[in-house]
């Protein structure tokens, strides 16, 4: 497998660390429940298909990023900062 | 520009040829070196082979056509092939330390001295005992192994196992440490070709002529495919001139690279394939600092694969004797290599390319008996040569079986209406059809589909940027291929912007295709195999249909029908057609198994290449390593790092001993510990204090300039990660530790805070492990040992740098440096950071000045001691499966703060007072010593699951108690101390009665450390 | 400090103990590969603050003579050189050992300085056969079309987290090793090597 890191360019598997679903946001601050923060530390969706998931580029730039691949083929649609793809979650979330 | 490939040239070799020593040899013809003698032996016989050799060429010139004994019968066996394909020709290759088990004498190409035996035999190949297996051949029938080895268990290991493996061995692995090296190389490309026939270098010209980056990858010394082993023309040129023009003209473009004797045994994902070059297989030693193989791994925009196809032998009553062969073997040995594998030839075909080998033959000088095509009609013209030749043609017949002590020496023939016939031959041609390699395409889970016209699998939806040509895509004509493979890489360069233009169709001699498969013969007395390499006879396939092992994924594991190291290349689809008779449905619905990498055998060292030995993996050294090394310090290692475990003194015999000499010093006066392998890393910015109390779950926002302050830092779902500390450097400057072990692990945990939960947060992180060198000095002595090497202005007593206090500070003259007051032994201590530049040198400056007070360097196992003595946790408690309560630090959670994994620690089951809880532990009786993994188990109480209640972690010899001490993990532990279990341990056969206590048994009130 | 005498201290490169000057490898015929050890030189990690690109930038000219630069690029001068290493962060070096020690200030408010002057070992890898060799251990593609004087990648060698960049054309590379692997690396090194022949020297930075 390789992997397009957005400023590294294309780059073995081995680069890479990887983590899980990039879908759940933490509940954070005092007031989060202990039930959704179960849900966000336990419950995955197993999707046939696109997924997006975060990689860490830790033998290359150190970036965390957000793939989009498709379980079944591995193909890969999309390669983003998590930090980009963490503050448009963000920005979403501060929309009343 | 030409290469040697013209036949011409080598047959016009000396009349005095020592090729004349070789009774199978031709005078004239192949591609070869007859002036180039090449001695060589086999079972320790001496034969002469030529330069241009492969072994099996060689042994067949020499008139050698039994090499090997079969994997289950042990039944005699000569060679089908001339490729990579081959079952039955598997040998031993080299001696000593050089020998290589199980390689197939058709790919290995002879040089002077090569030394080679046959395996699987005893006493002799020709006389070999165990061929008496083939008279229980009931026995060994399809599912022997299900059905025979079955009870009772214990038999498999004592009995069962030893036996099958002693009688069914393949060859021997060499006994010594291989003495080659094994290379790697990365490799990117826009198109890459795999296979250098004629399809494959059509298409390697049009893209490389294009101006892509080509690779194209051949496995044999010489690109050409079967131009080399065929007769034919190409335009106005013969097809080996073609080929060697092509080679050339591809060797003169710069971003072209052919990479010949290689193997792409696998293709991966995203466009990534692996190669293995046999870089010196073909010489006697490699050449001084040489690989002997190298990994290619390639990187390539698009692909083209034209890796051929392999012929289909006929399945017929002894069809296994040495002599029957695949015909476009014959035509290999006799086009590329000047062999005759026979001097009376017999075809069984049922395509018309079988009916090539007849002329083929006669221009060698050979006889053709007969030609026996099981097809009634044959096109008007095929019959020629045979014709010409006197040979017999006998349509619509079969071969049935087949004689010969062991060599074929005859086969009966059965015409249609049922006659049988004994023909005297001494080398049958088989052709049965072609099947493309459908093996690279299928390694991403690909299925091929079948294709009727040629009655083979072809390539199914290949992976992206994968293109098939040529007969890879069930395309045999030589124009087709040559065709295709142009439009494919003019297409390829094309889509990966270059400006490409087909070249005009080729011409080539006439040919056809035609063909008719025969999935098996009539009956005839003998076996009939399907898979020659795991022995799977025809009659074993019926079998598997008549017990129900019908579909083809059971079928192949039943029978192991293309399970061994051939993959079935040779063998899979006439199982398949088989099976499609017996159960009367079309062979597309019985379907096909996929194939995995890799597609011929991988030497295990060459994937591993550098790293083995003491390269196995990266280690990393400590700063003051030099000096431990050349102090006979013994090293141990943690994560990457190689540690110095302790420092064994002259006339130190135990471990133990010296461990506790250094204790005993460090708690008596003073030692230094080298701690430069904890991870270190620098957060700055206006939000690093947000960022670190996230990260940890106790407080930092109180944490003031100058000070340093244990940190626990715990994973979403509560449970701890790691420990270390924070200093606040400024305002706006923290330094974190983290423990040798998790140092990486707590740095990518640190950017996932940053990066993905926290982004808007101002805080820059980097490592700084390597920069600086860190050393613990600890000891009551500590701070008059430091005195001595820190500048003068710096102040170091109790008042004004008291415990947990840090700075910077500057040592040695004006070397800037960070002091933090920090002990993890119990007793005064330091750790003192310097540029790693300066860690050897502080080092010896610090065993300097000290060396008034005695002081000790120690290790690892002092430092755990000392950590047992206080019961400071440690990996063996940090492990992944306890919590901040479990290890006894439950009250330092911060409570008025958000924390990873502030909730989850609280969840029920972590909280419940039954789950065990760090306690200190020691021997009722102090001679009793204690060992790490001991559980815990009441005194009176059966031992058993139910009545585990924990178990010890670490365990230590404690010089200040004199008697062994341990922390561990137990039920209400907190609760229990003063009570005595037992700390049991049937594995090694401890049973101790052990008093539960505090975990800490040095300086409670922590005097020392405050001083 | 003032009242300080100068240090006695001997100051220990990163490849010392590991390695060993001379050619070494293939006999016969000019080394295909020649690496030069390099001295310490002053290394610092700069991280730029949220939105103060533009200010890290001009300052870098004022200091430097170079502009920062952009993804997988390095910008070389006498006063010093910038090599990008991650998102929002370069590697400054300075020839001598002090070069850099105002920049901290320089660059307060601005953007973090780090210094990592002692975490790295460097080795400039030259001659016929470079390309080929670093090929046997990063598998990033090095063809001059794709990575030419003035660009560097981060990646991995034999399993050791790495940087390098090229430096011209010839073509010559630079790379920085983390100073606990320096043995390690050069085992992997010497061994990929030996087969083109190569010469070890010491120079100055």
């Amino acid at each position: 497998m390789r992997i397009d890191c957005p400023c590294c360019g294309l780059r073995d598997n081995g680069e890479f660390t990887y983590l899980g679903d990039a879908s759940p946001a933490r509940p954070d601050g005092m007031d989060a429940s202990p039930a959704a923060m179960l849900d966000y530390v336990y419950r995955r969706d197993n999707p046939a298909g696109p997924h997006r998931e975060l990689w860490y580029h830790g033998a290359g730039c150190r970036s965390w990023l957000v793939v989009t691949r498709d379980t079944r083929t591995h193909d890969i649609a999309e390669v983003a900062f998590a930090r980009d793809a963490a503050r448009a979650r963000d920005a979403e979330k501060a929309v009343p | 520009m030409s290469l040697a490939l013209d036949r011409a040239t080598s047959a016009a070799a000396p009349a005095t040829s020592p090729a004349t020593l070789q009774p199978f040899r031709t005078a004239a013809g192949g591609l070869i070196d007859r002036s180039q003698p090449l001695p060589f032996t086999f079972d320790g016989h001496a034969y002469t082979g030529v330069a241009g050799d492969t072994l099996a060429s060689a042994l067949l010139a020499n008139g050698v056509r039994l090499v090997g004994r079969s994997f289950k019968y042990h039944r005699p066996r000569g060679i089908l092939s001339a490729g990579s394909e081959e079952p039955n020709a598997l040998v031993e290759l080299r001696t000593g330390a050089r020998r290589e088990p199980n390689t197939r004498a058709t790919v290995a190409e002879l040089y002077e001295g090569l030394e080679t035996a046959s395996q699987n035999r005893w006493p002799s190949l020709r006389y070999d005992a165990l061929s008496i297996n083939a008279l229980a051949a009931p026995v060994f029938a399809a599912g022997f192994y299900y059905k025979t080895f079955m009870w009772p268990a214990s038999f498999w290991e004592k009995l069962y196992e030893p036996l099958i493996r002693r009688a069914a061995g393949l060859g021997r692995a060499a006994e010594a440490p291989d003495p080659d090296h094994y290379d790697r190389m990365h490799a990117h490309c826009d198109v890459l070709v795999i296979g250098g026939g004629p399809a494959g270098l059509a298409a390697a010209l049009a893209a490389g002529r294009a101006g892509a980056r080509v690779i194209l990858v051949d496995e044999e010394a010489t690109p050409g495919g079967r131009l080399l082993a065929e007769r034919r023309t190409i335009g106005a040129l013969a097809g080996t001139t073609w080929a060697g023009d092509a080679i050339g003209e591809l060797r003169a473009m710069p971003d072209v690279r052919i990479l010949s004797r290689t193997t792409l045994f696998g293709v991966y994902d995203h466009g990534q394939y692996g190669a293995i070059e046999r870089v010196s297989d073909h010489v006697a030693v490699p050449e001084e600092h040489a690989p002997r193989q190298r990994y290619w791994r390639i990187a390539a925009k698009r692909a083209i694969l034209a890796a051929g196809a392999i012929e289909r032998p006929h399945v017929f009553g002894g069809n296994d004797r040495p002599g029957v062969m695949l015909a476009g073997a014959v035509r290999a040995y006799i086009n590329k290599y000047g062999v005759l594998p026979g001097r009376e030839f017999a075809v069984f075909t049922t395509s018309d390319d079988g009916w090539r080998t007849v002329a083929d033959a006669v221009a060698a000088g050979a006889r053709v008996v007969a030609v026996i095509d099981s097809r009634f009609e044959v096109r008007a013209g095929l019959t020629q040569a045979a014709v010409a030749a006197g040979a017999r043609i006998m349509l619509g017949a079969q071969v049935i079986d087949t004689a010969g002590r062991p060599e074929l020496a005859a086969i009966t023939v059965m015409s249609d209406a049922g006659r049988t016939e004994t023909i005297r031959c001494d080398c049958l041609a088989m052709a049965n059809g072609w099947n493309p390699i459908v093996h690279l395409d299928s390694h991403l889970s690909r299925k091929p589909v079948w294709d009727a016209r040629i009655s083979a699998f072809v390539p199914g939806g290949l992976p992206g940027g994968m293109t098939a040509v040529g007969a890879a895509k069930g395309q045999f004509l030589l124009s087709d291929c040559l065709d295709g493979g142009a439009r494919a890489g003019a297409a390829a360069a094309a889509d990966c912007g270059f400006a490409a233009v087909s070249p005009p169709p080729y011409t080539t001699d006439p040919e056809s295709d035609a063909h008719e498969p025969l999935w098996r013969a009539r009956a005839g007395r003998g076996k009939a195999f399907v898979d020659f390499q795991n022995d799977v006879a025809a009659t074993d396939i019926e079998l598997a249909h008549r017990e129900g092992f019908r579909a083809v994924e059971h079928l192949k594991r039943y029978t192991t029908l293309g399970m061994a190291t051939d993959q079935g290349k040779t063998s899979n689809m006439a199982g398949l057609g088989i099976m499609a008779e017996l159960t009367g449905q079309p062979l597309p619905q019985v379907g096909t198994t996929v194939f995995r990498p890799p597609f011929t055998p991988v030497a295990i060292g060459a994937l591993a290449g550098h790293h083995r030995g003491q390269d196995f993996r990266a280690t990393r050294h400590t700063p003051s390593h030099g000096w431990a090394e050349a102090n006979g310090a013994v090293f141990v290692t943690s994560g990457q790092w190689l540690r110095a475990a302790y420092f064994p003194q002259t006339g130190e015999t135990d471990w133990l001993e010296t461990v506790r000499r250094e204790v005993s010093t460090v708690r008596s006066a003073v030692g230094i510990c080298d701690v430069s392998t904890f991870g270190k890393i620098d957060i700055q910015g206006r939000d690093a204090i947000k960022l670190i109390d996230k990260v940890c779950a106790n407080a930092f926002a109180s944490l003031p300039v100058g000070k340093a302050r244990y940190a626990i830092v715990l994973r979403e779902d509560g449970f701890v990660m790691d420990d270390g500390t924070v200093t606040r450097l400024g305002d706006t400057h923290f330094v974190m530790t983290a423990s040798t072990a998790n140092a990486a692990r707590v740095m990518q945990h640190l950017e996932y805070a940053h990066q993905w939960l926290y982004p808007h947060l101002d805080v820059q992180m980097t490592s700084v492990s390597e920069q600086w060198a860190q050393f613990a000095i600890a000891g009551p002595h500590a701070r008059d040992t430091l005195r001595r090497i820190i500048d003068p202005a710096v102040d170091i007593s109790n008042e004004a740098f008291p415990f947990l206090a840090a700075a910077a500070i500057t040592v040695g003259g004006g070397i800037a440096a960070r002091l933090f007051r920090i002990s993890f032994s119990g007793e005064l201590a330091y750790e003192l950071a310097v540029p790693a530049g300066y860690g050897d040198a502080a080092w010896r400056a610090i065993l300097n000045a000290g060396a008034s007070y005695g002081i000790t360097p120690y290790g690892t196992e002092a430092l755990s001691v000392m950590r047992i003595e206080k019961g400071h946790v440690a990996t063996a408690e940090i492990n992944g499966q306890t919590t901040a309560r479990d290890l006894g630090l439950g009250g330092m959670m911060a409570k008025k703060k958000d924390f990873i994994g502030r909730l989850m620690k609280e969840r029920p089951a972590l909280i419940e007072p039954e789950r065990p809880i760090v306690v200190g532990v020691r021997p009722v009786d102090p001679n009793d010593r204690i060992r790490a993994g001991s559980h815990f188990i009441g005194v009176d109480v059966t031992p058993g699951p139910e009545a585990d209640e924990g178990y010890l972690t670490s365990v230590a010899f404690s010089p200040v108690l004199g008697q062994w001490i341990g922390i561990g993990l137990l039920k209400n532990g907190a609760q229990r101390h003063g009570e005595r279990v037992r700390a049991y341990d049937p594995v090694r056969n401890g049973d101790v009665v052990v008093e539960i206590c505090a975990p800490c048994f040095v300086d409670p009130k922590e005097e020392k450390l405050r001083v | 400090m003032s009242d300080s005498a100068p240090t006695t201290w001997q100051q220990r490169s990163g490849w010392a103990g590991v390695t060993q000057t001379g050619r070494f490898g293939r006999a016969g015929g000019d080394p295909g590969v020649r690496l030069d050890l390099l001295g310490r030189q002053a290394l610092a990690t700069i991280i730029v603050r949220p939105g103060e690109e533009a200010a890290l930038d001009r300052l870098m000219q004022e200091r430097l003579g170079v502009a920062l630069p952009a993804t997988g690029r390095a910008a070389f001068a006498s006063a010093g050189s910038l090599v990008w290493s991650a998102p929002g962060q370069w590697l400054v070096m300075g020839p001598a050992a002090s070069a850099l020690a105002d920049l901290p200030q320089r660059l307060a408010g601005v953007a973090a300085v780090t210094d990592q002057s002692d975490g790295r070992a460097l080795v400039r890898v030259g001659g016929a056969d470079a390309r080929a060799l670093l090929a046997k251990g990063v598998s990033i593609d090095l063809h001059p079309s794709v990575f030419a004087a003035g660009a560097t990648a981060v990646t991995s060698v034999a399993h050791i987290n790495i940087q390098l960049w090229q430096v011209d054309d010839a073509p010559t590379y630079v790379l920085a090793v983390p100073r606990g692997f320096a043995g390690s690396f050069w085992s992997w090194l010497t061994a990929a090597a030996a087969e083109y022949g190569y010469d070890v020297q010491q120079v100055p930075a």
